[in-house]
């Protein structure tokens, strides 16, 4: 379908893979709307959307800790300032790019976005390997094979297309994304899976895949065009990376159609490029006609437990990179685009706003 | 004077009565509550757990009490408030452990810790409490991960369990006894007497072969017979089964060959799984039905089976800790 934008990436097969999942269910949610924690919300009405934020992160297993303790009471002020201070920038709505296993608190969420009035997505999927736990790893079975792409992809379908799991309670609204990720080192086998799952979960429920990417990020999409995702239906995040910039990544992901993930605007860990380097990036991108393919984030963690979190305000994006960008002179309408149009048009289930 | 945690306060070893040592309410890996397939509702939980348990006190009346040692450890589903509910209602002592089934069973927080740190969380829940239920552990899980061969992670974890156990007084048990040489020489580089080990599992099916039960014994490890009911005569047996008179042989051995005092028996039933589908009809209460007859068919005695059901397993479980040279 819309692959007008895209330069030299393959035509994907048809969707085969929907003959192996459930069918996508009759709900409200059609083409133009987007799945928040609140239900479907029309795609025009989103705003200023950043694609890549955490709100509660919690390190799977922190949970556990002994001297951990989650005040939900202090987590959900936290958060709220946090959210107010973005819709007060200008912000319109956040997604919670942590997947299913990384803190996602969904009746939290719920209650912030009725606070805030800020609209709330959240996402479904997990990774990479390291990040799993022992159930798709080392199942009960002899020999312990770990889960194949197809029992993912019906997790992560799932929860698109019946409701995001309160862990073995109930299942709440549907997932707006998936979210997996690549080791750094190289993708496993299992990370192999669950790009290939989440492309197929995304394929046949039509929501976007959020794929933050190992070693090779143009063999990584190639998995999730293999599984008939259509490459911008894809986010390949992380293009910010010091290294993802070295090697030409970002232009080539753009190339083959994908969305490019500028999303750590405003940190300084020397493991990212700076903002002065990200709005050079952008510029680049716009300049060879794909600003229809940036998505700009910052990864800021709202609260964060098991691991340091970052400090950064949702607002960040707003507050301190769009006067960088305009002043490189780039257009208003442009900003427009790459804050406002492309997430929306991503997250809109089937893909067009 | 001696002191067991259990998960409603700490109590005397005399209270204990029946113990079942290794056993679970509900067992499921880590990332399986995702997993919609296994849900059961909390009116289903209580239905599959209560009558268990009830059942088990029932059968452990002769010996005035029933304790369930549940070993499911950290990340696996371990929920001691449900424990606390279960006990109070059916009034079965619940001991609960704190520790990993093994390192595939420990999550990234948890993977990324220090010997130190791993050391600290134990001792916090064994003397302090688990989370936010008051409730102490008493007992330590480690294990060993697929693949029978222990980890680099496993031995972290062994290590700092030795370490919590000499603190706290708590016993170890051990899922698996395979590749037991790496964790003798945990225990013995950090002065933990093996006698407060267990070394469980050493009566599956798949282990046969690959334990070395005269190392064990020789640094006075216990052996545990605690997977009896997972019997391959069984209509749906799981992949650890092992045929029923093979396992029973394997123990008797031991009882008749003068080993009583380095043996502790139990079944590791799940009241009601949560991860997996468990083995339909293998119950705690498989150790009354089918396990003690058995035995008085072998002629085994009611003190023999009194002093590895009650003696040992409550001497076993007494707090004992060592205090530093
Ligand atoms: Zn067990």
């Amino acid at each position: 379908m819309c692959l007008k934008h895209s330069r030299g990436a393959a035509e994907p097969v048809p969707p085969f893979t929907s003959l192996f999942l459930d069918r996508p269910a009759d709900r409200e949610a059609t083409v133009g709307t987007v799945n928040t924690v609140l239900g479907a919300v029309e795609a025009s009405q989103l705003g200023v959307t950043l694609l890549s934020e955490a709100l509660m992160y919690v390190l799977p297993g922190a949970e556990y800790a002994f001297d951990i303790r989650i005040d939900r009471a202090e987590v959900f002020d936290r958060l709220a300032a946090r959210l107010a201070e973005f819709k007060a920038a200008g912000g319109g709505t956040i997604v919670d790019a942590t997947g299913m296993f990384q803190g996602r608190d969904l009746r939290l969420y719920e209650a912030l976005s009725r606070a805030t009035g800020v609209h709330i997505v959240a996402t479904s999927g997990q990774g990479p390997e390291n990040m799993l736990g022992g159930y798709f790893l080392t199942p009960q079975t002899n020999p312990p094979t770990p889960w194949p792409a197809q029992k993912f992809a019906e997790m992560f379908g799932r929860e698109v297309n019946e409701g995001m799991v309160v862990p073995r309670l109930e299942r709440r609204a549907p997932a707006g994304m998936i979210c997996t990720a690549v080791s750094l080192e190289g993708m496993t086998a299992t990370d192999g899976s669950l790009v290939r799952g989440a492309a197929r979960a995304g394929a046949t429920y039509g929501v976007p895949v959020f794929i933050r990417c190992g070693s090779d990020a143009l063999a990584e999409l190639q998995l999730a065009i293999e599984e008939s995702m259509r490459p911008d239906r894809v986010v390949i995040a992380g293009l910010d990376r010091r290294d993802a910039v070295a090697k030409g990544w970002p232009l080539a992901v753009a190339q083959a159609g994908a969305c490019v993930g500028i999303d750590h605007v405003g940190s300084t860990d020397p493991f990212y490029v700076s903002d002065a380097e990200r709005v050079a990036l952008v510029l680049d991108l716009i300049g060879a006609g794909h600003a229809d393919r940036i998505v700009l984030s910052s990864s800021a963690t709202g609260v964060a437990f098991g691991e340091p979190g970052n400090d950064l305000p949702f607002a960040t994006v707003l507050t301190t990179f769009v006067p960088m960008l305009e002043q490189a002179g780039v257009s208003r309408d442009l900003i427009d685009q790459i804050l406002i149009t492309n997430p929306a048009r991503l997250l809109s289930v089937g893909g067009e706003a | 004077m001696t002191r067991v945690n259990t998960v409603l306060g700490t109590i005397s070893a005399h209270e204990l009565g029946f113990v079942a040592i290794h056993e679970h309410i509900g067992y499921g890996m880590p990332g399986s509550e995702l997993d919609s397939r296994w849900w059961k509702t909390p009116e289903e939980r209580y239905d599959e757990t209560v009558p268990k348990l009830r059942q088990f006190h029932e059968n452990a009346k002769p010996w005035g009490a029933a304790t369930f040692v549940d070993a499911t450890g950290i990340c696996n589903g371990r929920d001691v408030d449900y424990y606390k509910s279960l006990s109070a209602k059916t009034e079965v002592h619940i001991v609960a452990s704190t520790g990993f089934v093994g390192g595939d069973t420990a999550l990234p927080f948890f993977e990324r810790a220090s010997v130190e740190y791993l050391t600290d969380q134990f001792v916090h829940e064994i003397d302090v409490g688990i989370g936010t239920s008051g409730a102490k552990a008493g007992i330590i899980k480690v294990g060993v991960s697929r693949g029978f061969k222990m980890k680099e992670l496993d031995k972290r974890i062994y290590r700092a369990a030795a370490r919590a156990s000499k603190v706290t007084g708590a016993p170890i048990f051990t899922h698996l006894a395979v590749d037991c040489e790496p964790a003798l020489a945990i225990f013995a580089e950090e002065g933990l007497p093996c006698h407060r080990v267990l070394f469980g599992h050493a009566d599956d099916g798949v282990s046969q072969g690959r334990i070395n039960e005269q190392a064990i014994l020789a640094a006075g490890g216990r052996i545990g017979f605690d997977t009896f009911g997972y019997d391959l005569e069984l209509p749906d047996p799981p992949f650890w089964g092992r045929p029923r008179q093979e396992r029973l042989d394997h123990l008797l051995r031991y009882l008749q060959g003068g080993l009583v005092d380095q043996v502790l028996v139990s079944a590791d039933a799940n009241c009601s799984p949560l991860g997996w589908p468990g083995v339909k009809g293998h119950t705690v209460n498989y150790l009354f039905e089918q396990l003690i007859p058995d035995l008085h068919g072998a002629g085994i005695d009611d003190a023999t089976i009194d002093r590895i059901f009650a003696q040992l397993a409550a001497e076993f479980l007494t707090l004992q800790p060592i205090s530093a040279q």
